[in-house]
């Protein structure tokens, strides 16, 4: 019994010495630590691994030119599947870690549910989630790096109803936090425009048959579809409206807009349209051209999409706050982020946040499937 | 009219998938009284192996349809390698001890095919090309009809009628149906329920390739997580049906097809997959053992 506490009581001392000179080492100088908190496995695997490919891209850059504060930047990943339980759990274990900021998460579900965990932490949060609720829950430490749902849905509303004058409008929605905030905002946005929604219908992402929701969608006879969904249901969608010879036209919002919406749609992609911020590939500033250029040499091919970007414009955000302030500490940060001197000039264009963390002025633009499996910018 | 056609047409052509999935479970049930959990995802590696093949360089050359049956063949012989395998690991060190071991070693062994197939072939979902099959349909009363879905339907039908065929009419077939109504009677008449049981593993399985083959010719894509969902909506059209009953888990997964389309069509599509549910509730109140389920006497 004596030896056995004799053991332990040294080892403590030893485990308690080592540890507090690790957090010495630390505090003079170690490397700054982010978190990527993306669903890297699972349904919206393309995007995760395109932001994580962005963002390990943008801190190679970054070290390569001295780093931070002259500290080394470490990126610590985890994956949350895009669902909301794990979320959490990456929440814990990334706060666990003493990361400054966070990205994540792609969809407004896991963002909500590790939002609180990152509020209370401290921890800076840029997400490109689009559901309105992010920015009305009061956290100090949120940046959304994307225009919201609301933004979208105004546009939407108008494009739908009086640029195209489209009479009979069905929307489809699945039942995750994002999309039927999206319908929802869409939905209003059409009334105060007094177009006329001949139905609503429901689907349950994932499950790959939705003959049976468009066959009765199709009885209503739509001139249009808007889809508010993800791109992995929004490409069947628009393969199986052609598989029952639909006549109306698909319009999807800013998920949809992605190279794997083209693949998973198939032959019926072309015609398609989507209602997002531009493409990179359309994006008019160097800045974008430079990156989007880097991006295919390191990774031989081009960003899944315009989410790639704005979470590296997310991060590359708080390493400018980090610089402008010459601090980690969070009130530095975040107060410079809310009140910035001049906009940041971003990769998606010029960003400014206000108090609630909403990202000011949005470039909407309605894109248009080419043959070619490109997106070509039909009305902005 | 015509929407109810369609709404069959897409119900059946479903149905008809889940009834091949379901013949599995119920054909491996009926001889060990084991539901093989693992048999969705096995039929989603049958989908994975179809992909590889008809993705792979070395055929590319065949004729569209050569090619297609080779993809079939090949999605056949290695899920039926898979399921002897599954059998000679997973449940046979384990049949004389208490079932619950099986169920669990068979929950064990779904998670590993989802995830070593998750592992061989990435997380992201898998597209098939396009083009593989003729994009050409027909209007039929007012509702279209692709050629994939007659594919689907003729061939679902054809290996159904096929099965049937083979386990009233055969002498193999004879000793499957005496070894799922008594293992020991059966070895007594000098059937060896080891084969038959191997037999069971090669069948089922290879049904339930065809079918995870169909699933991604139909969809035009597959996912490591399909396993898990068609295995439990088929399991629960075998259920349906009767488990241990081949024609039940025919009739169990046209009717699930037909249900889920006509329900998501005309009640509500946000409540699809609880209508699904409901019915199987109500059903196993109503008759407890399935449809077409028998009452087993109890021993005494």
């Amino acid at each position: 019994m004596k030896k056995i506490f004799a053991y332990s009581a040294s080892a403590t001392v030893v485990g308690l010495a080592l540890g507090m000179s690790g957090a010495a080492l630390a505090a003079e100088g170690g490397p700054l630590l982010f978190g990527l908190q993306f669903p890297i496995t699972g349904d919206y695997a393309v995007e995760g691994q395109g932001v994580k490919n962005g963002l390990d891209l943008l801190i190679e850059q970054k070290n390569a030119e001295g780093g931070l504060l002259g500290r080394e930047i470490k990126l610590i990943v985890c994956d949350d599947e895009g669902k909301a339980s794990r979320a959490t759990i990456c929440a814990r274990q990334l706060v666990n870690d003493s990361v400054i900021g966070v990205v994540g998460s792609y969809t407004s579900g896991a963002s909500l549910a590790a939002g609180p965990t990152y509020s209370r932490a401290n921890v800076i949060h840029s997400s490109d989630g689009t559901s309105d609720e992010l920015t009305a829950k009061g956290w100090k430490n949120f940046f959304r790096n994307d225009p919201p749902n609301s933004a979208e849905a105004a546009f939407t509303g108008d494009y739908l109803v009086n640029t195209k004058g489209y009479k009979n409008i069905a929307i489809i929605t699945d039942h995750s936090s994002y999309a039927t905030d999206l319908a929802d905002s869409v939905e209003k946005s059409i009334k105060t425009h007094n177009g006329h929604i001949a139905s609503k219908e429901f689907i349950n992402a994932g499950t790959q048959d939705y003959t049976a929701v468009l066959t009765k969608i199709k009885s209503v006879n739509p001139d249009v579809v808007y889809f508010s969904g993800y791109y992995t249901d929004g490409g069947l969608i628009k393969a199986q409206m052609d598989q029952l010879k639909m006549a109306a036209d698909f319009v999807g919002g800013d998920t949809n807009q992605s190279e794997a919406f083209i693949q998973i749609a198939g032959a019926s992609a072309p015609g398609s349209v989507v209602i997002n911020v531009p493409p990179p590939e359309s994006l008019p500033y160097e800045n974008a051209a430079r990156f989007l250029a880097d991006y295919k040499e390191k990774y031989g091919s081009k960003p899944p999409s315009i989410y790639t970007l704005t979470n590296v414009d997310g991060l590359n955000s708080i390493f400018a706050a980090i610089e402008a302030t010459q601090s980690t500490d969070f009130s530095a940060i975040e107060q410079w982020l809310h009140n910035m001197p001049a906009e940041f000039e971003g990769l998606t264009g010029k960003m400014k946040w206000d108090e609630n963390g909403e990202r000011a002025g949005s470039l909407m633009a309605a894109m248009e499937v080419q043959p070619d499996g490109s997106f070509k910018i039909v009305h902005q | 009219m015509d929407i109810v056609l369609q709404q069959t047409i897409n119900g059946l052509t479903i149905g008809g998938i889940y009834a091949l999935i379901a013949l599995g479970y119920t054909m491996v049930y009926g001889v060990l009284k084991l539901i093989n959990f693992a048999h969705g995802d096995l039929c989603i590696l049958g989908a994975y192996i179809g992909l590889t093949t008809i993705m792979a360089g070395v055929f590319s050359r065949l004729d569209q349809i050569l090619l297609l049956g080779v993809a079939f063949l090949m999605a056949i012989i290695v899920v039926a390698i898979a399921g002897i395998l599954l059998d000679q690991l997973a449940y046979k060190p384990l049949r004389r001890v208490h079932r619950l071991s099986a169920v669990v070693s068979a929950l064990g062994a779904s998670m590993l095919i989802e995830n070593g197939i998750m592992l061989i072939w990435g997380p992201n979902v898998r597209v098939f090309p396009s083009g593989l099959l003729p994009n050409v349909s027909w209007e039929i009363g007012g509702a279209s009809i692709t050629l994939v879905q007659v594919m689907i339907l003729i061939g679902a039908s054809l290996l159904m009628a096929l099965l049937y065929i083979f386990v009233h009419h055969t002498r193999l077939g004879t000793a499957i149906r005496a070894s799922a109504i008594d293992q020991d009677a059966a070895r007594l008449m000098g059937i060896n329920v080891n084969r038959v049981i191997a037999l069971v593993f090669i069948i089922g399985p290879a049904l339930g390739a065809i079918g995870g083959l169909f699933i991604g010719l139909y969809y035009r894509q597959t996912f490591f997580t399909m396993g898990w969902s068609y295995g439990l909506f088929a399991f629960i059209a075998a259920i349906i049906g009767g488990i241990g009953n081949i024609p039940g888990a025919m009739l169990g997964g046209l009717l699930l097809g037909l249900v889920n389309a006509f329900g998501a069509g005309f009640i509500s599509s946000a409540w699809q997959d609880a209508i699904t549910f409901a019915l199987l509730i109500i059903i196993l109140l109503v008759r407890p053992s399935g449809l077409l389920g028998e009452r087993i006497a109890e021993k005494v």
